[in-house]
């Protein structure tokens, strides 16, 4: 057995150690906003907070998340939704068939949480791991400024 | 020439029934047995509307639309419900969509071709606007006014007296029973372009929200009670292969390994045979995919590679008795020989893969006789009745449950993964199957891209073509999807996939025209090939932009100017009435605006910088979106390395029912073509593809994504399909770009820094 705290909530998960996070969270859990995509940590569609930093869910073991404090896309805010991140989200209309829009907003609500003025090219660098098949990353690059001036009173 | 798929689910020999039952509210919809019901509310009081229901409203006055498509990131639903809610004059606050469950009452249930919007604009109007007359008629009987002294607005009912009466109110307290005739149907006078007050706004997308908190729900999100998962063995080679014996003593270690399903005689439209690992958990099946020990039979396409197929396309093309003739006009022989300018060029395609982001899955079990099938899917009318023959079933004992889809781009039209999902189910006695493909599995057993290999010689006179030949070679994806689909040839001798030729039959003013073509059964046979977004156009107008720039400068022409010259609409290129009016003028104005916004042949640019065009008529002849691209491009003649610096996308739509919805698709489009023409390549070596994974195959990356400038030319007429042109009009665009910049002409798609620096070599 292990204990994950998932958006707060500690449950008690009855999985092998080394099965993957993203398969707990999705399957076992069914907090389905994070996404499939690869397996192999290289697209970012599965990507949750470990401690308020950004992973890929696919690639850590449960056994390795004990205690840590987990958060997906349904508790980002404490579970309330509207953070500055989702607020610029659909300001811009940004998803279109939204897969891999959870993994997006994750890891650019992590990202702007250490850095909340960055400039174009650290936006690249930061999201360049997240693949957006539908290619929305003009609207996910103007987003994640129109989040930092959110989140901070603009 | 062009034949396209004919319309099925338009207005026919059918009523349109609108009845109710008091506080029952609202039921609009295509009555396709006429002699089984007489009347709507009756057949509402009887429990057996069993119809073409397209809307229906509550006793609160609450609108649902009825989509029978797929939303893979096209928000196609919501400009449906607004073509509906126009003419119905309903608050848009109380409109929502519902995708129903398959049915053959729905006839063709199909996402696809930029159909949607284009082939359902006008029946929606239609399904609105005669709801709207039967609440002006019950609402103007409860008024006690004459219904000709009423209109209707906001979800009310108005007398000309100013007294109103909600559609709650109506569909709460009285009964409606009306009947349209066909004739009535046609005859209701629909509101024109400028008196629009839902059609042409940008309504946030109903899928949109739930793609924010998380909670919007994708096939692979299904949960059924009592579900193992299923995990497919990726087969060693990608068509052919027939597993002979299977070791489970490693995966009957694994905690929570359920069994295998072996298949030795496969299904056709899945593959020649397969192994399903089954799990508890998907992390038991996942596992146990790998430790099952398999022993293949490889089969005939055991040693295909890339080179074969394309050895195969030059020997077909250089054979004069290959193919079909797709368009013959004039006698091009005759013309290629009293041509002043002669001019012959080879364009090339590879593989690709669609790589939609939710990878194939489907969730199947049976139930009181009933399979189920959930998940995304593109064509149900397809997926319903294969399934159905793979189960030995009746078709109607199968229904295919509408999901959001990760992605489609013509990828979930290929039923495999429901038929596969329901042969897993099967086997395991009903026992609910949740089948997931990794993405190995959907990498490696895509219906792919078919690579292609075309041929264009041309001849001009005076600054005008007067001939162009032009051969395509490709895989025949409608020849094992869809053969019914394929029309004849011009010469009668063959069928001919128009889903791998069209875009050849373009709106250039040439009056000596041949184009001929040619099946590459081994791409068929050892890939297969299946339908990627925008299909044929993606490679034909690929070859004939890129011709028409080569020939432009070869006769020395500006390629602006030389396009222009031949865009005339008239003869077989005037175009009619809905989707083509106006024809070539249409396109040549598409072009004249991409290249004025972008300062084609205008702006300064600098060393190794150019601007190349291109325009095109994609899809199909029938429904063209006439759009034109200007690329602005660096190129680093050392290293090869190609920097787009802007796309400026010029696109006619007639009219846009959501603009924002259209930028959206045009945004996306562009950036999928330039993602296909740079970096997306794929390859074959012993009957199996290369690539693997997103290490060793990946679409464009967010630093790679340039501007992109959109303009969306509205003009009242008709709304044609946003989804996929744009996609076809970029890449010539690029490698015209490229030859201004630096004088290298790029031939083959992708269009790589080795493929730039070796043109350069050659230039």
């Amino acid at each position: 057995m292990t204990v994950l705290t998932v958006n707060g909530v500690n449950q008690v998960v009855d999985a092998p150690g080394d099965t993957r996070l993203l398969w707990v969270i999705r399957e076992h859990l069914r907090l389905t906003g994070t996404k499939f995509g690869c397996g192999l940590g290289l697209c970012g569609a599965c990507t949750v907070h470990l401690n308020g930093e950004a992973v890929r869910s696919c690639q850590v073991e449960i056994s390795d998340a004990e205690g840590a404090k987990i958060t997906t896309i349904e508790g980002l805010n404490g579970g309330q939704g509207g953070h500055p991140v989702q607020q610029a989200w659909l300001e811009l209309q940004v998803p279109q068939c939204g897969y891999c829009q959870s993994g997006q907003m994750m890891n650019a609500a992590a990202f702007l949480s250490s850095n909340p003025s960055p400039t174009d090219s650290e936006i690249v660098e930061a999201q360049q791991g997240n693949i957006c098949r539908c290619i929305t990353y003009n609207r996910i690059k103007t987003a994640i400024k129109r989040a930092s001036e959110i989140m901070q009173g603009a | 020439m062009t034949k396209h798929i004919k319309k099925i689910g338009n207005l026919s020999r059918r009523q349109v029934l609108v009845g109710s039952a008091a506080g029952a509210g609202l039921v609009i919809g295509y009555s396709i047995l006429p002699h089984a019901v007489d009347s709507a509310s009756k057949a509402i009081a009887a429990g057996n509307w069993d119809h073409q229901q397209y809307l229906t409203m509550d006793a609160d006055g609450k609108a649902y639309v009825y989509v029978t498509k797929c939303e893979i990131g096209q928000h196609v639903g919501t400009a449906l419900a607004q073509a509906v809610a126009e003419e119905l004059e309903i608050n848009w606050d109380d409109v929502n969509v519902i995708y129903p469950d398959s049915h053959a009452k729905w006839g063709l249930m199909i996402t696809g071709g930029s159909w949607s919007v284009n082939w359902t604009f006008d029946r929606n109007s239609r399904i609105g606007a005669s709801a709207r007359i039967a609440l002006i008629e019950a609402g103007a009987k409860m008024l006690g006014a004459a219904p000709n002294n009423c209109t209707a607005k906001n979800s009310k009912v108005i007398s000309d007296d100013g007294r109103s009466v909600s559609y709650k109110d109506i569909l709460s307290k009285t009964t409606i029973d009306r009947t349209f005739s066909e004739e009535e149907m046609k005859s209701i006078k629909l509101k024109s372009f400028g008196e629009y007050s839902i059609v042409g706004q940008s309504k946030l997308p109903f899928d949109l929200p739930g793609k924010i908190d998380g909670s919007a729900v994708y096939g692979s999100d299904v949960f059924v009670p009592n579900m193992v998962y299923g995990i497919p063995v990726p087969n060693p080679v990608r068509w052919g292969a027939i597993p002979q014996s299977v070791d489970e003593s490693d995966a009957k270690k694994i905690d929570g390994y359920v069994g295998s399903y072996v298949e030795k005689n496969g299904f056709a439209r899945i593959n020649t045979g397969y192994v399903v690992a089954f799990g508890e958990t998907v992390w038991a099946a996942m596992n146990a995919a790998k430790a099952l020990k398999i022993k293949w039979d490889l089969g005939e396409n055991k040693s295909v590679s890339s080179e074969d197929i394309r050895n195969e396309s030059v020997k077909l093309q250089q054979d004069p008795s290959s193919g079909f003739l797709w368009v013959l006009e004039g006698d091009t022989d005759k013309a290629m020989d009293n041509a002043a300018t002669k001019h012959k060029a080879v364009y090339e395609t590879s593989i690709a893969y669609h790589g939609c982001h939710e990878p194939m899955n489907c969730t199947a079990y049976e139930k009181d006789g009933i399979w189920h099938l959930h998940g995304g899917n593109q064509w149900a009318s397809m997926a319903q009745p294969t399934a159905a023959a793979a189960l030995g079933v009746e078709a109607d004992k199968v229904v295919c449950h509408q999901y959001l889809a990760g992605t489609g781009f013509g990828r979930r039209t290929e039923p495999d993964n429901f038929v596969l999902a329901a042969q897993c189910s099967k086997h395991l006695e009903g026992r609910p199957v949740k089948l997931l493909f990794t993405r190995e599995q959907d990498m490696q057993f895509d219906f792919h891209r078919t690579p292609t290999y075309q041929v264009v010689e041309g001849g001009s006179e005076f600054g005008r073509m007067t001939a162009m030949n032009h051969d395509v070679v490709a895989g025949w994806s409608t020849k094992r999807a869809a053969p019914g689909f394929m029309p004849d040839s011009v010469d009668k001798k063959g069928k001919v996939d128009q889903f791998s030729t069209n875009g050849s039959d373009h709106w250039y003013d040439i009056p000596n025209h041949k184009v001929r073509s040619i099946n590459n059964e081994l791409s068929d046979k050892a890939l297969p090939v299946g339908f990627l977004r925008a299909v044929a156009p993606s490679w034909t107008f690929w070859a004939v932009e890129s011709f028409m720039d080569e020939m432009a400068k070869k006769a020395g022409e500006d390629p602006l100017a030389f396009r222009i010259a031949h865009l005339n609409a008239r003869g077989k290129n005037a175009g009619s009435p809905p989707n083509s009016v106006g024809g070539a003028n249409r396109l040549k104005n598409a072009l004249l605006v991409a290249a004025g916004r972008a300062g084609y042949g205008v702006k300064p640019l600098g060393e190794n910088e150019g601007m190349g065009i291109a325009c095109v008529s994609s899809q199909e002849r029938g429904s063209p979106t006439w759009t034109a691209c200007v690329a602005e491009v660096k190129v680093d003649p050392n290293s090869g390395d190609l920097t787009i610096k802007k796309v400026t996308v010029a696109m006619d739509v007639g009219t846009a029912v959501n603009p924002e919805g259209v930028k959206k698709q045009i945004e996306g489009s562009t950036l999928h073509g330039i993602s296909l023409a740079l970096y997306e390549d794929m390859t074959m070596k012993n009957g199996s593809i290369e690539q693997t994974n997103y290490d060793t195959w990946t679409p464009m990356r967010l630093d790679q994504a340039p501007e992109v400038e959109t303009i969306i030319i509205q003009n009242g007429h008709y709304p044609a399909g946003t989804g996929e042109p744009a996609t076809t009009v970029v890449a010539p665009a690029i490698a015209n770009a490229i030859e201004n910049a630096v004088g290298a002409r790029v031939r083959s798609i992708p269009m790589t820094p080795e493929k730039i620096k070796s043109a350069l070599r050659e230039a």
